[in-house]
């Protein structure tokens, strides 16, 4: 399988701070990508690196199989986390405006604007100011703006943030469609749930640099401990300090318990039951959530051991002094 | 290069369809049309209004002036029947005594005056006959109009120096005194169309000032209208999307032919509508074409020089308010041909005038100024002045793309001149 994106050892710095520090991933074509990080993690840097829009000081992006060019530019679409439209063009000349800087022209970008204007239900405001559109209409229109020129890479920095469920459900069905079409899209965000839902493979940064990458199958399989879910009338309490319990959250009637590798499930279960009455018991693979939490937890700056545990983030990099 | 006019032709487009844009070109060609034509048919309207006489009380101290001095009111009064004076002659006997005589002799007529009986009094003092006194006449009136002043002033004069002719032994002949000092007017002749007779020195003058105005709004206005284009971008987060399509350096490129389109247009109509004035009022000789093609030769260079500047400064900050702050300097420099068009269009191959041509923001200006006034500037000031124009501009462009490249991404506190220099430095 191709790559629609390679990020190769990619470092930024600005001033004092390493914004991305030897970043390393890649985005397989026909895939969604979703890129993870708490803020500030260098996300939005790293998007602007593989858009052109900063240089890296070292390592480099490769888009679509070659370096980031006029023409490749056309091919890619990019939807900023700060999103702008001129307040005083109408809907129409907007799109025209950013296809004819894409590439695009004539009959067929005609074509393509009632198409995407139809698609998205915003086709008898096409006369409109943008500064007359609702917030919710100029989202569309941005996201049109993005996908006019049906290029082959989709760049999207938080696209999330922000909508409301109506563009939220809009969004998801056009990034689905991206896909069916064969066509690759990366976007960051900090929904797990969300990313969950669409993505098929995840990179996870921190403070600049990888803490995790690989398929969501992969990265599930990845984490041995598991969850197991407890619920019964009782005081759960006494649980949480078994050895082979990790980490606990006990509440009345429930308990949440992150279990060790080669925890001994049998002997647990046993206590629970001598504890109390039990009505249900399950087990679980860990959420993206609390896989999130846990590894970006552990990533402190200060705790150099952070993260022995987790064997995801192939080959990590040392940290520049 | 295709991005690029495509980023002009929004610009111009979006920009020329403003009100903002209309109300520029069209109110300056409307306040010069309005001066040329407007102003002398208002003051014409003005005065058509017919006002009732004048009265006018005057203290005779000489008893010879009042006579001539009233010959010279009726001549007046045919002149200007729309606003005539009225003498009226006040005894001196009829002035009461008091400590100083002069100060008795206003208690009077001054009261009159103020309660709005008379227009003004006039004292004669008797000394004002002799020969060479420095006696001054005095003069109280209600209102402050400039004209009359001048007018009275005139016709008082004319009285006294008529009257002492007449005083001195023997009598000297007024009529004939006024055929000896018939002045001798001073015909002007174009030595370049050999035109005669035509009075058009202020004309003249003003000419060099003209050309340099409207090169300098046309500057001026259309480079600031790039740094708000660009701040709104940058502040409506347009920037982004845009750089995700084209390079930091072909947007601005793009923004500045747009812009320097704009300004094109711009003179073209300023320059077509003061062609049109010149023509209708037969100064059509003053806008040669070697002129309008200087002014198009200096306004390019001049243009890009100073939009890549503010371009940059722009790309910097993130409100009008730190662009014009920071721009301060460039404005500064652009004024000052402003404030010296009179001593350079007068003295144009001065040593002076010659080196305030080879500082590069105000080169374009100070050039035009100085090719209307003189157009036999030697051709090698041209040219050199060009060079220097565009090495300059080739300068500018370096740093503002420099500038523009970090600082269009950049948000939050404008950078200091230092970071300034740093972004200069980075690749």
């Amino acid at each position: 399988m191709s790559n629609a994106l390679v990020v190769n050892d990619v470092t930024k710095r600005f001033g004092q701070s390493v914004a991305v520090d030897s970043l390393t991933f890649c985005a397989p074509s026909g895939q969604v990508l979703g890129f993870l990080g708490p803020n500030g993690a260098g996300k939005t840097t790293t998007l602007r690196m593989i858009m052109g829009i900063l240089y890296p000081d070292r390592g480099c992006v490769e888009v679509l199989g070659q370096q980031l060019t006029d023409a490749v530019k056309d091919r890619v679409g990019y939807l900023p986390e700060e999103r702008g439209l001129y307040r005083k063009m109408t809907v129409e000349a907007t799109l025209r405006y950013f296809g004819r800087l894409k590439g695009l022209r004539g009959r067929e970008l005609s074509r393509r604007i009632d198409d995407h204007l139809a698609r998205v239900g915003l086709a008898d405001r096409r006369k409109s100011r943008v500064e007359a559109l609702s917030k919710g209409m100029q989202q569309k229109l941005q996201f049109i703006c993005t996908l006019l020129h049906e290029p082959e890479l989709v760049v999207l920095d938080e696209p999330f943030a922000g909508l409301d469920p109506l563009n939220v459900d809009l969004l998801e069905r056009l990034l689905l469609q991206i896909r069916q079409e064969g066509r690759t899209v990366i976007f960051s965000t900090h929904q797990m749930e969300q990313a969950e839902r669409l993505c098929d493979r995840i990179v996870l940064i921190n403070r600049g640099r990888k803490l995790l990458d690989g398929t969501l199958a992969e990265i599930r399989g990845r984490f041995n401990a598991r969850m197991l879910v407890l619920e019964g009338e009782g005081d759960f309490s006494a649980l949480a300090h078994r050895p082979e319990v990790r980490q606990a959250r006990v509440s009345s009637g429930q308990a949440r318990l992150e279990l060790r590798d080669g925890a001994d499930l049998d002997a647990l279960l046993h206590q629970a039951v001598s504890l109390v009455r039990l009505r249900r018991f399950e087990l679980q693979r860990p959420s993206l959530q609390e896989i999130f939490v846990r590894l970006v937890g552990e990533d402190r700056p200060q705790s150099d051991a952070a993260g022995s545990e987790v064997g995801c983030a192939q080959d990590r990099p040392g940290r520049l002094a | 290069m295709r991005k690029i006019v495509l980023v002009a032709w929004r610009e111009y487009i979006e920009t020329v369809r403003t009100k903002t844009f209309f109300i520029s070109v069209f109110l300056l060609p409307a306040l010069i049309l309005f001066f040329v034509f407007g102003a002398e048919r208002l003051a014409k309207l003005a005065e058509a209004e017919k006002l009732p006489p004048r009265r006018l009380a005057v203290l005779d101290e000489t008893g010879r002036v009042f006579e001539v001095l009233q010959q010279e009111i009726e001549a007046y009064n045919q002149r200007n029947p729309n606003r005539p004076f009225a003498l009226e002659q006040l005894l001196p006997q009829a002035c009461g005594g008091g400590d100083s005589p002069a100060a008795s002799a206003r208690e009077e007529p001054t009261a009159a005056v103020r309660n709005g009986e008379l227009y003004g009094y006039l004292r004669i003092p008797a000394e004002v006959l002799v020969a060479g006194s420095a006696a001054a006449c005095e003069l109280g009136r209600r209102d402050q109009q400039l004209a009359a002043r001048r007018d009275i002033e005139q016709m008082l004069n004319r009285a006294i120096q008529i009257a002492r002719f007449r005083s001195v032994e023997p009598p000297i002949d007024p009529a004939l005194v006024a055929r000896l000092q018939q002045e001798v007017p001073l015909i002007a002749i174009d030595v370049r169309t050999l035109r005669v007779g035509r009075d058009d020195t202020v004309v003249r003058l003003l000419t060099p000032f003209g050309f340099m105005f409207l090169l300098f709004m046309g500057t001026m206005q259309i480079s600031y209208g790039l740094l708000t284009s660009l701040l709104e971008e940058k502040s409506s987060r347009v920037i982004e999307v845009l750089l995700s399509a084209l390079s930091p350096l072909q947007l601005m490129a793009g923004k500045i032919l747009g812009m320097a389109t704009v300004g094109f247009t711009l003179l073209l109509i300023w320059v077509g509508v003061g062609y049109q004035v010149a023509q209708t009022r037969g100064y059509d000789y003053l806008f040669s074409r070697d002129l309008l093609f200087y002014a198009g030769l200096y306004f390019v260079p001049g243009f890009l020089l100073l939009s890549s500047l503010l371009a940059a400064v722009g790309s910097a900050c993130n409100t009008l308010k730190e662009a014009q702050s920071m721009a301060s300097p460039i404005t500064i420099v652009t004024v000052v041909p402003m404030v010296l068009w009179f001593s350079i269009s007068q003295n144009p191959s001065s040593t002076f005038a010659t080196v305030l041509s080879y500082i590069p923001p105000i080169t374009p200006f100070v050039m035009i100024l100085r090719i209307c006034a003189d157009p036999d500037v030697p051709i090698w000031e041209i040219v050199a002045s060009q060079i220097l124009l565009w090495l300059s501009v080739a300068g500018a462009i370096w740093v503002a793309a420099r500038i523009f490249r970090v600082g269009i991404l950049m948000y939050g506190k404008p950078p200091t001149p230092r970071e300034l220099l740093r972004w200069l430095g980075r690749a």
